[in-house]
């Protein structure tokens, strides 16, 4: 059952989820669609999360106090649960944001050698 | 469902009505929709899944490490397999021994009875006196009294045991039977197996004489046969027909073969029995109204008898007058004597324990200061306390886990040991059997041992003085583990000498009851059970029988002499003491009569049994029931009553009610030497001999074989079965063997001790032994350059020996200080404990000390034989 994989679409970087979804409820609180469709939208469609493992991050970021949900009433005039940041979350978004600029740079550097030294 | 499964569902339903909502406003039919929405959200369960490790991912997490570390543990200690399995071995020992200890503990003291109703169910007695005995038996007119003064309790049991000659089912033979009142069975809550029980019908002199077999008897004795029921018996010289057999219950009130009612035992319908209120042989038990309590019973209970003891002052003695009623608990009556021997064995089985948890410590102790080069590394590498010390714990757990598994296999035949030892004490033992709580037990323990034995080694200290460590793979053994290490060797050895003394002191005691002079000759002397019909004095023509059965067979070949008499030394309780007086004999003001033991002999008895005559003569053919009554007193009778003075042919006589207001004086014809039937380690003992035809019946046979005396027997029962077909023969025994039998308990008790203390000295020399070689194998290095530097191997091996000489000594020491301690807060709870000996002390650390050497031998034979270079080369 394995799945053919989609040529067009960028398999999401291992512990990279946990900071796009922080960055996304940036804007305000969001319920599990709406943040997935977010993520979606922004890399025009590269990005695609899976429902299975976004609901379990969602779970894991509120147990761990970045994010805190309650209930409400969606769109679709539907009961849904909206996740918001914290403010140990907005926290953790900057510095997973430091990290993650920094390990872009690194590794640009070890890519693109010649880019590295001219500077 | 859980809240938080609930939830999520919740969360999955918003989602998809977002999805399905999206779609449909993107143009596709509802039903596409919800289709598609569903397909693109995948596969519920397995997120449901996913979710579960988040929500316990602590769990999760703990699990998971702790079953990796637990495997990774086995490996290393399959690398370590003697290490393992003397752990394993060891607490297998201890958690067995004290799951085994631990069930009968509570199977005897705390559990409830089989009997119905068994919380309304009483035993009364009277409260034990300081320093005395108390009475636990009451006679016919006492039992009514109580009857009509105690309201509290709603019904009565009376019990008592009597000998019976059974005929009529079977060969004849004496059965131990139990006479009760009509409400016996009901008062304990016991039903039928077969027929029916006794009831109110079958009281009073009207009634017909009924019998039920116990349910032992009836398996054992006639396998279960149904047709027994409704058989008419001959019990004594009454009849009793058959009616039931009593459901399996424990035998109590007394060990009983058959339960009868009164009217099927001519002595119950004897006067004696009846009017006399001294005769005291009926036991009583009760059934409370449900709402009476112990001390109500209690207080009513005193005033009859405080009432009994003003109206028939002649009937009580100084020390029954004032005596206080007592009732209790059925429960508590028939667990009481066993409760000291049970928590002993606790004890026991705790010291057990102790040795074992403080061997396994010094094993794993000595293991991890091994591994404290690894420990250092991972310290090194980032790993918390907290992992180290998890590493530690899922080693201790598999090592732990393997010892109670071992543990409670070896419970179970450990407990049967210990149970029919504790059913000397209390029947309830008998029942007792392996439960549940007997593997919890043994889970729990090992738990507690496993946490306890995964904080003994101490830790690297983070960051600090790890560079040592990390320098060589060697062991470097600080002070600090090394002191420890002895510690737990020098405390093993303590508890071990004390056990050890313990079990010297019993068994010096048995070898000494094994081997006490008894002034008798135990080899030759053969007695047997030639049971006599009644306890009423003998008619002529069974005086005429039975002493034409004795002249038959002192003609057999082989014998020298026989005799009958009426106490088998040691095996039969005899007929007890009772006060009596004397010529010239005038109590001091106040002072109570003397007692003495009342024996019945036939002629030759003295000479049979190799007891010498001091002075007179001993009973002959004139000494009739007719003719002037006449006894023979032992030495310590004549020099008590007559100091100084010729005891000869001076006259005593019985002041007891038993033998009427008009005491019998009776002639002394003969002084013998003290004869004790009742210890085996003989006391002085004041006895009066009556002459056969003169006083009651004797139902022993003594006979003096010159070969072997066992080669009598078949010709003995032939003579009595020739003479009568309903003449009960049985148990002939030597005196030798009797007096091993009546030892059996003595023996048990130092079989079981010496058991326990063999263990504790197994796993403390264990100890000892696997300390030294820690230390050898450590100082491999210093062993070394000792060498190098001029010590012979004799140097190094008498250093390591003479350290196990010294944990040794420190110990003893200790455990002689410890134990002195301990049994004198021991004897202040028990009458019977007993400082040991001298001997037994000696013996004790004797074996120690050789265990300790013998122990030390193989690691200092190691030590001598280091090579130098191999040594110097090792860093």
């Amino acid at each position: 059952m394995a799945k053919t994989p989609d040529p067009e679409r960028l398999e999401i970087l291992q512990g990279t989820l946990d900071m796009l979804i922080l960055r996304t409820l940036q804007w305000g609180p969001c319920h599990g669609h709406g943040i997935g469709q977010a993520i979606s939208q922004q890399s025009d469609d590269l990005l695609k999360i899976e429902t299975g493992s976004l609901y379990p991050a969602l779970h894991r970021l509120e147990k761990r106090g970045w994010l805190k949900s309650k209930w409400g009433i969606s769109e679709a005039n539907h009961k849904a649960k909206y996740y918001e940041l914290t403010a140990p979350g907005k926290a953790q978004l900057l510095r997973e944001r430091d990290r993650w600029s920094q390990l872009v740079n690194v590794m640009g550097r070890i890519m693109n050698p010649a880019a590295g030294t001219e500077e | 469902m859980r809240p938080e499964d609930r939830e999520l569902d919740d969360e999955i339903r918003g989602h998809l009505a977002l999805e399905v909502q999206q779609r449909i406003d993107r143009g596709e039919d509802p039903e596409t929709a919800r289709l598609n929405a569903l397909r693109q959200f995948g596969y519920v369960p397995r997120m449901r899944e996913e979710m579960r490790r988040v929500w316990y991912s602590r769990w999760f997490d703990m699990a998971e490490a702790l079953v990796q570390e637990m495997r990774v543990g086995l490996r290393s200690l399959l690398r370590a397999k003697g290490l393992a399995a003397t752990v394993v071995i060891t607490l297998a020992l201890g958690i067995g021994a004290n799951a085994a200890i631990f069930s009968v503990v509570r199977g005897v003291l705390m559990r409830p009875l089989v009997n119905r109703g068994e919380d309304l169910l009483v035993y009364i007695g009277e409260a034990k006196q300081a320093g005395g005995v108390e009475e636990t038996t009451f006679s016919v007119p006492e039992v009514k009294d109580f009857r009509a003064g105690v309201p509290s309790i709603e019904k009565f049991g009376e019990f008592s045991t009597i000998d019976f000659t059974m005929n009529g089912l079977g060969e004849p033979r004496v059965v131990h039977a139990g006479v009760v009142n009509g409400e016996f069975f009901d008062v304990m809550g016991l039903k039928p197996a077969l027929g029916r029980l006794i009831e109110p019908s079958d009281d009073g002199l009207n009634a017909a004489g009924v019998a039920v077999l116990t349910y032992r008897f009836w398996t054992n004795t006639f396998n279960s046969d149904p047709s027994v029921i409704g058989k008419v018996i001959r019990l004594d010289k009454g009849n009793a027909t058959v009616i039931g057999v009593l459901e399996p219950s424990i035998p109590y009130p007394a060990e009983t073969e058959i339960i009868a009612n009164m009217i099927a035992s001519p002595h119950h319908m004897g006067a004696m029995m009846i009017t006399l209120r001294v005769h005291r042989m009926t036991q009583l038990f009760g059934r409370l109204k449900p709402e009476a309590a112990l001390e109500s019973v209690r207080a009513e209970l005193n005033t009859v008898h405080a009432t009994m003891v003003r109206e028939h002052p002649e009937s009580y003695s100084k020390r029954a007058a004032q005596a206080q009623m007592n009732v209790s608990k059925l429960r508590d009556q028939i667990a009481a004597p066993a409760r000291t021997i049970l928590l002993l064995l606790l004890a026991a089985a705790g010291i057990v324990f102790i040795i074992a948890c403080s061997n396994v410590a010094n094993l794993i102790l000595a293991r991890s200061v091994r591994r404290e080069g690894e420990l250092a590394v991972r310290a090194a590498l980032g790993a918390s306390k907290g992992a180290l010390r998890r590493t530690l714990l899922a080693e201790s757990l598999v090592l732990c886990g393997a010892g109670a598994a071992l543990g409670v296999l070896l419970a179970r035949p450990m407990m049967s040991l210990v149970a029919q030892f504790a059913a000397r004490f209390s029947v309830r033992a008998l029942e007792v059997t392996v439960d549940s709580t007997l593997l919890w037990v043994g889970v729990s323990l090992a738990m507690i041992a496993a946490v306890l034995l995964a904080y003994v080694p101490k830790l690297p200290a983070s960051g600090s003085s790890t560079a040592p460590s990390l320098a060589s793979g060697s062991i470097r053994i600080t002070p600090g583990t090394n002191r420890r290490l002895r510690v737990f060797a020098t405390t093993q050895i303590a508890f071990s000498f004390v056990m050890l003394a313990g079990a010297a002191t019993l068994l010096a005691t048995l070898i000494s009851m094994q081997t006490a002079q008894t002034g008798l000759d135990m080899r030759q002397v053969l007695v047997a059970d030639l049971p006599a019909p009644s306890l009423g004095l003998a008619t002529e023509q069974e005086v005429a029988f039975y002493q034409e059965m004795t002249r038959r067979i002192g003609e057999l070949p082989g014998v020298d002499g026989v005799s009958l008499g009426a106490t088998v030394p040691w095996r039969d309780k005899g007929l007890g003491s009772v006060a009596f007086s004397a010529d010239g004999f005038a109590p001091a003001n106040g002072e109570e009569l003397p007692r003495a033991r009342i024996r019945i002999v036939s002629s030759g008895f003295f000479e049979v049994l190799g007891v010498p005559m001091y002075a007179g003569r001993d009973f002959n053919a004139g000494d009739r029931r007719d003719s002037e009554p006449v006894v023979i007193v032992t030495k310590s009778f004549a020099d008590r009553m007559f100091a100084g003075g010729d005891a000869i042919n001076r006259k005593m006589w019985w002041v007891d009610p038993f033998f009427g207001p008009k005491p019998t004086p009776r002639r002394i014809i003969g002084i013998v030497s003290d004869v004790d039937d009742q210890n085996v380690v003989r006391g002085s003992v004041m006895a009066v001999y009556h002459p056969l035809p003169q006083f009651g019946m004797a139902g022993r046979l003594f006979v003096h074989a010159s070969g072997d005396p066992y080669a009598l027997v078949p010709s003995i029962a032939r003579i009595v079965r020739s003479m009568s077909a309903t003449q009960p023969f049985e148990r002939a025994k030597t005196l030798e063997d009797v007096r091993t039998e009546v030892l059996a308990p003595q023996r048990i008790n130092a079989f079981v001790s010496i058991g326990f203390a063999g263990v504790a000295l197994l796993i403390a020399v264990v100890g000892v032994a696997g300390v030294l070689a820690f230390g050898v194998s450590a100082r491999t290095r210093e062993f070394g350059v000792r060498l190098a530097i001029g010590s012979t191997p004799a140097d190094l091996l008498k250093g390591v020996l003479s350290e196990g000489v010294v944990i040794v000594s420190i110990g003893i020491a200790a455990g002689a200080a410890f134990g002195y301690a301990f049994a004198g807060i021991a004897a202040s709870y028990f009458d019977s404990m007993r400082m040991p000996g001298v001997g037994s002390l000696l013996g004790a650390a004797g074996v120690l000390v050789s265990a300790a050497v013998a122990a030390s031998l193989m690691p200092a034979a190691r030590a001598s034989r280091v090579d130098v270079l191999q040594a110097l080369r090792s860093e």
